[in-house]
């Protein structure tokens, strides 16, 4: 049995596409009120995944329930449930955004008026616009307010700001931030890792269909093989063999008109380094900390840059 | 439920929004109204034998053409892939696409029935209710047919190609842009096999005046529903809610499945003998109109020697159609014909000389049968019908003499449903066949034309 306040329990779920294994035995649970991150490059299997994840394909092993409920044995029930933000969605050109959700709430028992939906997503001025005439930022808030018609309690949002200006990125992320008030679970995917690390209260890093590394984003770094960084500039700039003798320093490079020097605890090195350049009567004029990021973890785990956000 | 009627009347509403739509939903029809009545015209009033064809290939376009091109332009866009989400069974989105269509082809078929009177004066069709039926029947079988290609077609441009497979053969072979009657034998049976003759059957049926109804049409209608409904599963079970989803594995078998019943339709059609196409099938009621015109009972026991100038002169000749125009043609001279035609002309006028049915013992079925040669290079608009007319008229003048020949005349005018026709005039070397109704409309017409020269009027 699943844990009963578990919104989603996918295990050991896997999806093949010929010889390729686009998901590969994962497993993961998201918490009621948790946003829930996939993080991975493109072709990471993180589409292929929410899709199984919503019954649109069909897994060749493994399972999935929503509030405790199998996704195979009662999709209906389970699209009852869920709200969803696809990717490359769009709708008829004529429709207008009233007519969409009025159309989508018609297939529910308890729609969410969609007056109530318009005025959320700041869409009541264009309630009677064709699709067609409405800008990108707008579409997406469209889409947000379709997933929302059947107030679910669950939501998929697959790379829901993708190609957004950040000023409309940001308003959905307002959007998504209020999901987690309201007590709603959000799987969310996206290739946006500071948009990851701001939203998500967990993720999952997911590379070649596997998930490479799972927890709070402050547990990912700090599992990260990555140090803490020191960019010194002096007056007189430095050997950098010499600081790499300082102890506590586990490297040192020149990088520019700085020296970059590695550490795993940045305290005891400062102390070191300020002792290193009085006893040289040289002056320091900066000095930068910059501790492991969430890109770091990503860059160790798949190899890949993530995009900026 | 609830969801689905709102996806029926949203699909309504988005429709009557798409200009592109609307052309082809309602201009189109139009235009292939005025086309048909400005080619057909060989029945009085226009387009009273074409109705069928026209109401078939209005439902062709909207079910072939119409509805896939709106599932797959829907598809593309990802707007089906949002629909999967919904908690809607497949078979009612299906469903409530082919209803939507349904009202769309109806409202334009309606609208070709309305303008068909007021241009032409085109009645409405003889059994409203068993037309509907018909026209159900019809849209089931094309609809299910448009949901197959809309499943196939992985884009909006290849909904084209496979509509245009199976617009075509109907149109050119089926019975449906080609009446049937005149095409030959072997295309008559092929087009068996085709779903198109099996509409046009069944539409004028319950449209044609005094036409049987639907009584007459239960295997077409029976043939429409298994056309349909193999159409329906194969499609449904080949269904794609996305544009990336690749064909299922077992599409081919369900094609096949589809055809395989147009085939056993056609096969039991063949081995019933419903296939061929009889003089006695051709439509009738209007002999029944023309009689009304006449002045005189068709039942008359009366010979044409007892003819009166009195009845003669009673006839008149303010209706006849222009010699020059398109209906019942005659050439003022064959001077002015090309050269090749002038040869062709002569060697018809050659042919009438030893034609049998032109050397009959009876000379009013002789004339008659002059007549409908004339009405037979009439109605299969040949390039050279007014000089066969002129030819024709010209020979009855050699072969009658005057006097005798008023008579005749008369007669024939006065008894339209007398004697037999002919329908086809191989003989004189062309090809195809006419109604019995046209052919005696012709007959009276060439009739009144050559009285009104014998007559010097």
């Amino acid at each position: 049995m699943h844990p009963p306040e578990s919104s989603l329990a996918v295990r050991d779920l896997v999806k093949t596409y010929g010889s390729i294994r686009a998901v590969d035995s994962v497993s993961f649970v998201i918490a009621p009120g948790e946003i829930f991150g996939l993080l991975g490059p493109n072709g990471a299997g993180k589409t292929s995944l929410v899709e199984c994840a919503l019954g649109l394909r069909l897994p060749d092993s493994g399972s999935v329930r929503v509030a405790g409920i199998d996704a195979r044995a009662d999709p209906d029930e389970i699209k009852r449930r869920v709200g969803a933000v696809l990717q490359s969605i769009a709708l008829q050109d004529a429709i207008t955004p009233r007519e969409a959700l009025e159309l989508f709430g018609a297939f529910y028992p308890r729609p969410i008026p969609a007056i109530r939906l318009l005025e959320r997503f700041m869409l009541v001025d264009k309630a009677d616009a064709r699709f067609e005439t409405l800008s990108g930022g707008q579409r997406q808030r469209l889409a947000l307010a379709l997933a929302f018609v059947n107030d679910p309690s669950l939501l998929f949002l697959d790379e829901p700001t993708s190609g957004l200006d950040p000023q409309v990125r940001r308003e959905l992320h307002d959007a998504i931030r209020q999901c987690r008030a309201e007590g709603r679970s959000v799987l969310l995917t996206t290739h946006y890792i500071e948009e990851a690390e701001a939203l998500c209260d967990r993720i999952a890093i997911l590379h070649r269909g596997r998930i490479a590394a799972a927890g709070t984003p402050g547990e990912l770094i700090a599992r990260s093989a990555s140090h803490t960084r020191l960019i010194v500039r002096a007056a007189q700039p430095p050997d950098p063999a010499s600081l790499a003798r300082l102890p506590g320093v586990i490297a040192a490079a020149q990088t520019g008109g700085a020296v970059s020097l590695e550490t795993r605890e940045s305290g005891p090195v400062i102390i070191e380094l300020a002792g290193y350049l009085a006893r040289t009567g040289n002056e320091l004029l900066d000095l930068q900390v910059r501790k492991p990021s969430l890109e770091d973890v990503f860059i160790e785990l798949t190899g890949a840059a993530g995009e900026p956000s | 439920m609830n969801g689905i009627l709102h996806h029926l009347l949203l699909t309504l509403r988005l429709n009557f929004r798409a200009r592109q739509a609307l052309v082809y939903g309602y201009l189109v029809p139009i235009f292939f109204l005025l086309a048909f009545g400005s080619v057909f015209h060989s029945s009085v009033p226009p387009l009273l034998h074409e109705m069928g064809q026209l109401v078939t290939i209005t439902i062709l376009g909207g079910a072939c053409f119409g509805m896939p091109t709106g599932m797959v332009s829907e598809r593309e866009r990802g707007v089906w892939r949002r629909y999967r989400l919904l908690p809607a069974s497949t078979a009612g989105l299906i469903v409530s696409a082919m209803v939507a269509r349904y009202i769309i082809i109806l409202l334009a078929v309606l609208m070709q029935f309305g303008l068909a009177w007021c241009l032409y004066r085109t009645p409405f069709p003889a059994h409203p209710l068993g037309e509907l039926v018909a026209f159900s029947a019809v849209c089931f079988a094309f609809l299910g047919m448009g949901l197959i290609i809309a499943m196939l077609a992985g884009a909006v441009p290849a909904v084209q190609a496979l509509g245009q497979a199976i617009f075509l053969p109907m149109i050119m072979i089926g019975g449906v842009g080609v009446p049937l009657r005149t095409l030959p034998p072997w295309v008559q049976h092929l087009a068996g096999f085709l779903p198109g003759r099996y509409a046009v059957e069944a539409l004028d049926a319950c449209y044609l005046p005094g036409g049987p109804g639907l009584e007459d049409s239960k295997f077409a209608l029976a043939a429409l529903l298994v056309i349909g409904i193999a159409a329906c599963i194969a499609g449904s079970r080949m269904f794609r809610w996305d544009s990336g989803q690749k064909l299922p594995r077992g599409a081919i078998p369900w094609i096949v499945f589809a055809l395989a019943a147009w085939a056993a339709v056609g096969l039991v059609a063949e081995r019933t003998g419903r296939l061929a196409v009889p003089i006695d099938a051709q439509p009738r009621p209007p002999v029944a109109a023309i009689a009304r015109q006449s002045p005189t009972a068709i039942a008359s026991a009366k010979r044409w020697q007892d003819v009166t100038p009195a009845e003669t002169a009673a006839i008149t000749f303010d209706d006849l159609p222009r010699d020059d125009g398109t209906i019942a043609p005659v050439s003022r001279s064959l001077d002015d014909l090309p050269a090749a035609s002038k040869t062709r002309v002569a060697g018809i006028r050659h042919l009438l000389d030893n034609w049998p049915p032109a050397r009959q013992g009876d000379v009013v079925q002789r004339v008659r049968n002059l007549l409908c040669a004339a009405g037979v290079f009439d109605v299969l608009e040949d390039p050279d019908e007014g000089a066969v007319g002129y030819v024709i008229l010209d020979t009855i003048r050699r072969q009658v003499p005057g006097e005798d020949l008023e008579k005749v005349l008369t007669y024939i005018i006065e008894t339209p449903a007398g004697g037999t026709v002919l329908t086809s005039v191989p003989g004189l070397g062309i090809q195809g066949q006419i109604t019995e109704e046209a052919a005696r409309e012709r007959s009276v017409m060439y009739a009144t034309k050559l009285l009104k020269r014998v007559l010097g009027k």
